[in-house]
């Protein structure tokens, strides 16, 4: 039993940070139609951002924020830097035909990843560091009994739930969260009603950004930091949109979490080394059955 | 008065405008006829902004609107409803008529309330449905709904593409008279696509006819539709 229950835990705390991951990529996807590969690469610099504060003898929640800003304004900086020239008018046909519009960010966000890690190991040195936990990540004691899960799950599980919560109430409930929405599904009706879309698609990558970085900063203290510790959190990240369906929120978010517990039942009862095949199953069946996602809609598109 | 002068647009190396002059009349309904690929919707592209123009003037309110983006038109008071009931159906009703108004939100908050109020007294049955996906709505509850969505930004200009398409004959009825109305009661400007050229001259006051692009006859709504030879050459009936 205790078996289990440590599995559920572990699982929603994993699954709580795929879920911002997926966040993150669905936001990108939604408001500018690119797959950011870029996303865990401004979420790894933002935390060496972090763990060289922390280093430095600021304190965890200071660094803390320090690097959620940081996430934000790298993701706003790739769309203004990179992204919104890319969009601009093109002088060769070849260029501007449709497959290439949609080719062409994504090849730019592979750059922008190499970019980062090279950086990044120019100016950390490309040695693994450790990152701390605000609060124990050992074994939650209470009353003498030894709990199955941890401090810093709780920690975890409760951070995500309080951003997903605001992100709900920001898409449903206010004026930008309906711009974003219109700006994703008819560009063109939202501009006809005022919307400045060039701007609400740089809002999309900031958000992103920041989602992005936190998840860095929740899921590096069970990894050493290195310039590409995340790229395996950005694939399991991307797995999870592909199951909950790449143009829904909620489904990237369901994904997230159906995938942590996934990979932490496999951990507990068969294997670590039989994770991949599971994940690969898992998302083999969801292709096979519902290809657009769990919550997907269904008109298909090529990415 | 919006002022059109030599206007041309293009699509690579289709000419869709060739070269348009004409003035719509504050106050008034100017409707654009002809037949299909005549340039009909290409021109109220152009003026929304979602076209770029080769060549030519677009002079609304003694300003140029060349170069401005769409998103920037709007704020000039001029609301394109563009063809095929644009609304976007995966958003409700009352998000559809909302979205109108989020551009002028903060400052105008109670006039916002008004205007949309205002949308659900001229179309009762969007009032009924608000909390709807649009994309459940009959044919011509999307038309309104889009009509309405544009009325919320308050604009003087009204350009609307072809809202009879696709709808029974009732139901266009029942748009047109409304805006006809809107017109009259209010002092809104209408530049009025149609293929429809019977409906559009009945309460229009000006008629534009186009062809391949070019302006081939500009005369009170009335002239044009007693005009035989005009018809026959370039309506077809």
């Amino acid at each position: 039993m205790d078996q289990f229950l440590s599995a559920v835990f572990a699982g929603t705390s994993r699954g709580a940070i795929y879920a911002l991951v997926a966040l993150g990529l669905v936001l990108v996807w939604r408001g500018a139609g690119v797959i950011n590969f870029a996303q865990m690469g401004q979420a790894m610099f933002s935390t060496y951002v972090a763990s060289t504060m922390i280093m430095n003898e600021y304190s965890y929640w200071i660094a803390f924020f320090v690097a959620l800003i940081v996430g934000t304004i790298l993701g706003a900086v790739v769309d203004l830097l990179v992204m919104r020239p890319l969009s601009g008018k093109r002088s060769s046909a070849m260029l501007a035909s449709p497959a290439m519009r949609g080719t062409i960010p994504v090849i730019a966000s592979l750059g922008i990843v190499g970019i980062l890690q090279a950086a990044a190991g120019m100016i950390w040195a490309a040695e693994e560091r450790g990152f701390p936990t605000p609060v124990n990540s050992l074994g939650l004691t209470i009353g003498g009994n030894v709990m199955p899960f941890t401090a810093f799950d709780l920690f975890v599980i409760g951070i995500v739930m309080v951003v997903l919560l605001i992100t709900t109430i920001f898409f449903q409930k206010t004026g930008m969260g309906l711009a974003m929405r219109a700006s994703a599904l008819n560009p063109e009706v939202a501009r006809l009603s005022g919307i400045r879309t060039s701007s609400v698609r740089t809002l999309s990558w900031a958000i992103s950004g920041a989602a992005s970085s936190l998840a860095g900063l929740l899921v590096t203290p069970s990894a050493n930091l290195s310039p590409n510790t995340l790229d395996l959190i950005l694939i399991i990240g991307f797995t999870a949109t592909v199951i909950g369906g790449l143009d829904s929120l909620p489904g990237g978010v369901i994904g997230g979490f159906i995938l942590g517990l996934v990979i932490s039942f496999v951990n507990v009862y068969r294997s670590p080394s039989d994770i991949f095949l599971a994940i690969l199953v898992l998302l083999l069946i969801v292709l096979l059955v519902r290809p657009q996602g769990l919550l997907g809609s269904k008109e298909v598109r090529r990415v | 008065m919006l002022k059109i002068e030599n206007l041309v647009t293009e699509y690579g190396a289709v000419r869709a405008l060739d070269g348009i002059s004409f003035t719509a009349a504050e106050g008034k309904i100017t409707t654009v006829i002809g037949a299909n690929g005549a340039g009909k919707s290409t021109l109220l592209r152009t003026i929304s902004g979602l076209e770029r123009a080769k060549s030519g003037q677009i002079t609304w309110a003694d300003k140029s609107l060349i170069g401005k983006t769409p998103e920037s038109i709007v704020r000039s008071g001029i609301a394109h409803v563009p063809e095929g009931h644009a609304v976007i159906s995966q958003l409700t009703v009352a998000e559809n008529i909302e979205m109108g108004a989020l551009f002028r939100r903060r400052k105008n908050r109670s006039d916002v309330k008004l205007a949309i109020e205002e949308a659900y007294a001229l179309f009762p049955r969007l009032a009924e449905r608000n909390k709807q996906l649009a994309g459940t709505l009959s044919g011509g509850e999307r038309q309104m709904l889009a009509i309405s969505r544009a009325l919320v930004s308050r604009p003087k200009l009204l350009l609307l593409d072809e809202p009879s398409l696709g709808l029974a004959p009732l139901v266009v009825e029942q748009i047109i008279q409304t805006v006809d109305d809107l017109c009259r009661k209010s002092g809104l400007t209408v530049l009025l696509v149609e293929q429809n050229a019977n409906t559009a001259l009945a309460v229009a006051d000006y008629g534009v006819l186009l062809s391949l692009g070019k302006v081939v006859a500009n005369l009170p709504a009335a002239e044009l539709k007693a005009d035989a030879s005009l018809r026959a050459a370039y309506l077809g009936y």
